[in-house]
């Protein structure tokens, strides 16, 4: 079995499956902090089906459909922030009206197209065994971007997951962060969606957050548990998928879910906290 | 000599739909000045706050230490302005612990690519021991009670050094010792941060003692603004709450009564 692995990866589509899934995992799963902390998860969904539009859009048009996927994601992620503030809806519910507008719009385009619509719905369910060079030079960038995102604005990026209000209170150029997220969250989701696919994307931009959310109170952490969980269930199911002969995407999907399950039974956090710390100040006033 | 205003109010309006929030408000407030800011449920309190705080459109003149205003504000009027929602609506999951939340405070303050240093984080332990919660410095802020937070919230916004301080209701929903603390707690601040404070409340029964004026507000206008023993006349608060209110004197303080 071994040497069929060893085997197999010896192939470059598989080499590069594999890259794609590592930087997958991570550029989606450090994003599912923001979606986990921030309670937006309808963007993974809303993403991807801003991408699926966009792919009809393309096909349409006759031009590069992945290219214009990408195009509608970046521009969701640009109207979603500046929209939710002005009309003072939540996000969630903007992205509720966006998804739907989207399905909507895919599906008129579907209509109209009458050639083949293979393209589209490569851009819902994926083909890790078709990433080209480009695929991963760009994952890589996207990736990349997000991790020096993370570290160079983390305290900004903590006050307003916190709380926007305060964080802009307190001098933080709140609306730049809060908008940065959601750009790269468009930019990894439409990065992603050629490869692993929106359905995946949706569950890698929920469960490593999740997962994190059993097992830590501090945010750095947070951040690291995030990243090993999202790609340890990518590597993981992969790895599954080519021994046992299953659907790649189908088999990150469940490692991801087994893992939150098992950091779920192990959580310290649902633990009873002990008796409150008696406060030392009430103490000295009442003697 | 009196200090100049830091807060100057000339013609504020708010609208919403066919509503106005907030009617013609003009107001100035000193910086060595405590005022309280009371009124009804409804009457613009928090709008009024919020427009300060740079949160809410408005039209007519604000001035913040000079400075003409709009809603949108440079990075150093905002490090200026200390700001206490009235809400403290926090996700009790967020991975954060009290130290870490009252940091916050200095998150502007250092700017971006630097991370606050030993000072600010010593500076943030003496605030949390002025607001007696030190002791809970490493505990998830989601463990604390509702009063811990609040004055973790009071904490964060002294910590980024403000010379004015917006407090929307800081004693709501806290139990009577609490409150007093916290109240004891804010006055303290006022006389040695030297930090001009308004307050938002409606408990007249819990007013911190360095607080000199009062200004009532109603429909979105103000129809008192004087000193404090002016204010709490029963005649005074009722014609505010559009109630019967009756004022009384025990131990030097005056107390309302209703029933």
């Amino acid at each position: 079995m071994i040497e069929n692995l060893l085997a197999g990866f010896s192939e470059p589509s598989i080499r590069r499956a594999l890259l794609a899934c590592i930087l997958c995992g991570a550029g989606c799963s450090l994003l599912s902090v923001f979606v986990v902390l921030m309670r937006m998860p309808m963007i993974g969904v809303a993403m991807a089906h801003a991408a699926f539009a966009g792919a009809v859009f393309g096909m349409l048009a006759g031009v590069h459909p992945a290219a214009w996927g990408f195009v509608f994601c970046l521009a969701v992620a640009g109207v979603l922030g500046p929209f939710s503030d002005r009309v003072r809806m939540a996000p969630e519910n903007v992205l509720g009206i966006l998804f739907s507008f989207l399905m909507g719009l895919a599906f008129l385009g579907m209509g109209i197209l009458t050639r083949t619509k293979a393209a589209a719905f490569t851009l819902m369910w994926g083909n890790l065994l078709s990433i080209s060079r480009r695929d991963l030079v760009v994952l890589t960038a996207v990736t990349a971007g997000v991790v020096i995102f993370i570290a160079l604005f983390f305290k900004e990026i903590r006050a307003v997951m916190f709380h926007r209000r305060i964080a802009a209170a307190s001098g933080v150029p709140e609306r730049i962060i809060y908008y940065a997220v959601l750009f790269l969250t468009g930019a990894v989701v439409s990065a992603n969606l050629s490869t692993v696919g929106g359905l995946l994307i949706f569950a890698l931009l929920m469960q490593p957050g999740a997962t994190a959310l059993q097992l830590t109170y501090d945010l750095k952490l947070f951040f690291i548990i995030s990243a090993a969980a999202g790609t340890t269930a990518c590597v993981s199911g992969l790895l599954i998928s080519y021994i046992l002969d299953l659907p790649s995407g189908a088999s990150v999907v469940v490692m991801a879910t087994a893992i939150f399950a098992a950091a779920y039974a192990a959580s310290p956090k649902r633990r009873s906290a002990g008796p409150a710390q008696r406060n030392p100040h009430y103490a000295k006033d009442s003697r | 000599m009196k200090p100049g205003p830091v807060i100057e109010l000339e013609g504020i309006c708010v609208r919403k739909a066919q509503f106005r929030l907030l009617d013609e408000i003009n107001l100035h407030i000193s910086r060595d000045e405590f005022v309280g800011l009371i009124g009804p449920n409804g009457a613009g309190k928090t709008t009024l706050l919020n427009v300060i705080a740079g949160f809410e459109r408005f039209s007519g003149n604000l001035r913040l230490f000079g400075q003409l205003e709009n809603r949108q504000r440079s990075r150093r009027t905002r490090l200026r302005v200390g700001y206490v929602p009235q809400l403290f609506d926090i996700d009790l999951a967020f991975p954060i612990r009290a130290l870490e939340a009252v940091m916050i405070g200095a998150s502007g303050r250092a700017g971006l690519f630097r991370t606050p240093g030993k000072a600010e984080r010593e500076r943030a332990m003496h605030l949390m021991k002025m607001m007696r919660v030190d002791h809970l410095a490493g505990q998830p802020l989601g463990h604390l009670s509702g009063g811990e937070r609040r004055k973790i919230s009071i904490a964060c916004a002294l910590l980024q050094q403000p010379e004015v301080l917006l407090l929307d209701e800081p004693t709501a929903n806290l139990d009577v010792a609490v409150q007093r603390e916290v109240l004891h707690l804010i006055g303290e601040i006022h006389a040695q941060e030297a930090v001009a404070v308004l307050f938002v409340t409606h408990d007249f029964n819990m007013l911190p003692l360095a607080m000199q004026r009062a200004v009532f507000l109603n429909r979105g206008r103000v129809v008192f603004d004087g000193a404090v023993q002016n204010a709490w006349t029963g005649s005074a608060l009722s014609r505010l709450f559009e109630y019967p209110i009756e004022t009384f004197e025990r131990g030097g303080r005056r107390f309302v009564s209703f029933d």
